[in-house]
């Protein structure tokens, strides 16, 4: 009988899992080279399967060499299972795969060895997810699979919790080495997705001697690691969009800037791979550094989405329906077009206007340019320290603007007259926004309006946000300053003071000015831009 | 007369035609019924979370009998009546060795045990230690925030235990024989009372070192903050005998 190739392999089995793993939408996978967990291309039995942006490749090589010990179809079903679990149960996103190596970082204190017990117990998760729900090959794949140190302490466990024989030490009448590490190891209750956190730190303290101890091995021969055959888990498996929201769901569970910040550099080569950090900047593409910090801010702010009253603009077009894109996860649900599609959400069947701007005549809604002002002397948080919430505020004002395809400018101040002040130029370069309003004087507070003067002048339709402790020395000046402006102007303060009452007190009568106190992040959403107590009636009776 | 009545006929309608309500779209996914398979695990974790929740509620009745205030002062005889609580509650429980680190983490966890009095729990620890099975015992406890007071109280002879981590105060005071290893530092008080057996502290150790014991070794691997008023017994800091010695001050800094 001739023998068929993997690849018709694959397209034979393929429907198969997907049928039996609930169809996931997953591309159809491939047969080819897989890189090592150094980028090097693997050369014979190590890796056997690996998953780049969604895409799984099945080593040949692989293939090759367990076909005397295991079937090829049947290696190819248990490669696939494996693959597709971790899509369908875990790590199931990126924000769940981060959560889970900064919980194991905790225990190993050294990235590498916090990554590889990650990928270990995502694998234990997802093998034993397969074995309990489907009918699958994985415990014959175990079975054959050539076993080093870790190997075998997991394919013990693998005997203990799943109740079959894999040929393990332990079961071959020798007394497993790591006897006691397995007994932990069983404890755990790998299929509670809610107790992840804590089950993977029970699992890296178990394991951390055997990884150590293989880490010492390695280098006392100069050798290298113990690969998994089942290949590594990493940033690499996921699309730009599943990082993007990963990062912003992290930036929002933790809201801690230091915790981001380890993450983000622990990941920093693997993010610029995948497009973080481009020239002078933290948006898509390759190239030069990444500012963990503005990162933070960005991904923070994207989660807040504030809500912006338009005003009628002359000759400014509003958006209308162009044409169809196909959802994704994270796509605005308002955006979905229910009509084409058939009334369901679901990656690929689901469809999203596209909106495009025409040219309106007369006053049409529209938005206007903003300028942020924010205060970074001495009595506001560090942004780069800590979550600063004049900083976030800002960002997330900044965030608003941008979406609705307005120019921002930033001019951030301390002691402005001395020289404490850094001022952008109306642009729509969220990057070259978010690095001026995380700059950081800490001086003294005091306005410069000859710096405001110019970048309000002569634009009639601009809002002014300016988020500040009200604590600035020419405070008078500022509130004449607003006096003499017609401009929508928001003004947020952090925390309450004197200053503060006094601001609110001289400006309460002015139609055009909005004031909002932030006391917690949760305040935050409560701030709407640009809303005018009379807009309704003065904004449609000009009409 | 009138004639009977004729019976009302059901309408002719075909099985598949009559209506059921909205079809369900996810239908065709019935034929992928799979029996829920059980694997040894379930019954792993259903008996470990068992056992946990024996010993956490034997630690809420030592709390309620022995404080009931939520306050517990250090003395000689509140010790002894706590751990002979501690004992009786423990000696209804069948645990191992893991049981005994992981109530440790739980006790860190205020969602699963809302006090975490540090005299108590040490005492109780100390009695599931002296109670388990298993002559060795290893707990390791180095991630854990708190460091907790009094472990190792009279563990017997032929009992080794080792704390990876560091410990509290009164480590291994009234040790009956057995072996206690402290992989990383304990604070004061540390071997108070003992009688025999041996206390290896690998890092330092703080003051009273060896309070009123009576016999047994306490060896130190960093440097001793202060030794108490020792009775009878031997204590080396970094391999060199620091008592029986030279005149060494109680209670100082050295």
């Amino acid at each position: 009988m001739e023998e068929r190739s993997p690849k018709t392999i694959v397209e034979e089995i393929w429907p198969r899992v997907k049928k039996k793993h609930f169809y996931p939408e997953i591309p159809v996978p491939k047969i080819g080279n897989v890189t090592d967990a150094d980028g090097q291309e693997e050369k014979g039995e190590g890796v056997g399967l690996e998953i780049k942006q969604k895409q799984m490749t099945i080593n040949p090589d692989f293939l090759a060499e367990m076909k005397d010990r295991l079937a090829v179809e049947d290696t190819i079903e248990a490669l696939l299972d494996h693959g597709v679990t971790h899509y369908t149960f875990c790590p199931w996103d990126f924000h769940t795969y981060m959560t889970l190596y900064s919980e194991a970082k905790k225990v190993m204190d050294d990235k590498d060895l916090a990554k590889q017990v990650t990928t270990y117990f995502i694998d234990v998760v997802s093998d034993t997810h397969c074995v309990k729900e489907k009918a699958t090959k994985i415990p014959e794949l175990h079975r054959h699979l050539k076993r080093g140190q870790i190997g075998e302490t997991l394919a013990s466990l693998y005997e203990k919790i799943w109740g079959i024989d894999l040929g393990s030490s332990s079961t071959a009448g020798r007394k497993g080495r790591h006897g006691d590490v397995v007994r932990r190891l069983a404890r755990i209750p790998y299929l509670d997705r809610t107790r992840w956190p804590d089950s993977i730190r029970k699992f890296a303290r178990s394991v951390k001697p055997l990884f150590i101890e293989e880490e010492e091995n390695e280098k006392s021969a100069g050798g290298k690691s113990e690969s998994n055959p089942l290949g590594d888990h990493d940033v690499e498996n996921y699309s730009y969009d599943e990082i993007d929201q990963g990062l912003r769901d992290y930036a929002k569970e933790s809201m801690a800037l230091p915790e981001f910040r380890e993450m983000v550099e622990d990941f920093s080569d693997e993010l610029k791979e995948a497009g973080y950090g481009m020239e002078g900047g933290m948006g898509r593409g390759r190239g030069t550094p990444l500012d963990a910090d503005i990162l933070f801010y960005m991904k923070l702010a994207e989660n807040y989405s504030l809500p912006l009253k338009k005003v009628p603009i002359e000759k400014k077009g509003s958006l209308h329906p162009h044409s169809h894109s196909p959802w994704e996860v994270g796509s605005p649900i308002q955006d979905v077009d229910i009509w084409t599609s058939f009334g369901r959400i679901m990656p690929g069947i689901t469809q999203i206007w596209k909106k495009k701007e025409g040219k309106g005549r007369g006053k049409i809604e529209g938005t206007p340019e903003c300028l942020i002002a924010v205060d970074s002397s001495g009595s506001m948080v560090n942004p780069r320290k800590n979550l600063s919430y004049a900083v976030l505020g800002a960002a997330c004002a900044a965030d608003a603007y941008l979406r609705n395809d307005s120019k921002v400018a930033v001019y951030n101040f301390s002691d402005a007259p001395m020289g404490g002040k850094d001022v952008l130029e109306y642009t729509h370069r969220r990057e070259d926004i978010y690095r001026v309003l995380c700059k950081y004087f800490g001086g003294g507070t005091a306005l410069d309006l000859d710096d405001l003067t110019p970048l309000i002048q002569g634009r009639k339709n601009l809002d002014l946000f300016i988020i500040t402790d009200m604590k600035i020395t020419n405070l008078e000046a500022l509130i004449g300053f607003f006096g003499q402006i017609r401009n929508r102007i928001t003004a947020v303060h952090i925390g309450e003071n004197p200053y503060a009452s006094r601001f609110e007190r001289a400006v309460e009568k002015r139609g055009n000015i909005n004031i909002y106190t932030v006391k917690r992040k949760e305040d935050i959403p409560h701030i709407v831009l640009g809303r005018i107590k009379e807009y309704f009636n003065e904004g449609f009776r000009s009409r | 007369m009138k004639p009977p009545r004729p019976q009302k006929t059901p309408p002719m309608v075909p099985p598949e035609r009559f209506p059921l309500g909205p079809r369900n779209p996810f239908k065709e996914f019935e034929i992928l019924r799979v029996s829920r398979k059980e694997i040894p695990l379930d019954r792993i974790v259903q008996s470990t979370e068992e056992t946990m929740e024996h010993i956490r509620r034997g630690y809420e009745k030592l709390l309620e009998e022995e404080a009931k205030e939520l306050v517990w002062m250090v003395q000689y005889n509140t010790i002894i009546k706590a751990y002979e609580v501690a004992e009786r509650y423990v000696k209804e429980i069948d645990f191992t060795a893991e049981d005994i680190e992981d109530f440790c983490f739980a006790l860190e966890n205020t969602q699963k045990i809302p006090y975490l009095i540090p005299g108590p729990a040490g005492l109780y620890i100390s009695a599931l230690c002296n109670c388990v099975q298993e002559e060795e015992i290893v707990l390791k406890l180095s991630e854990l925030k708190t460091e907790i007071n009094l472990l190792g109280f009279r563990l017997a002879k032929g009992r080794r235990l080792v704390i990876q981590g560091d410990a509290g105060d009164f480590t291994g005071i009234g040790l009956e024989g057995g072996d206690l290893v402290v992989e990383g530092n304990a604070k004061n008080w540390t071997g108070a009372g003992m009688r025999n057996g041996k206390i290896l502290i690998k890092k330092n150790i703080g003051l009273h070192t060896g309070e009123w014991m009576m016999g047994g070794e306490i060896y130190v691997g960093g440097r001793v903050r202060g030794l108490g008023n020792i009775v009878d017994g031997k204590v080396y800091e970094r391999d060199k005998l620091v008592y029986p010695g030279k005149v060494r001050y109680p209670n100082q800094y050295y």
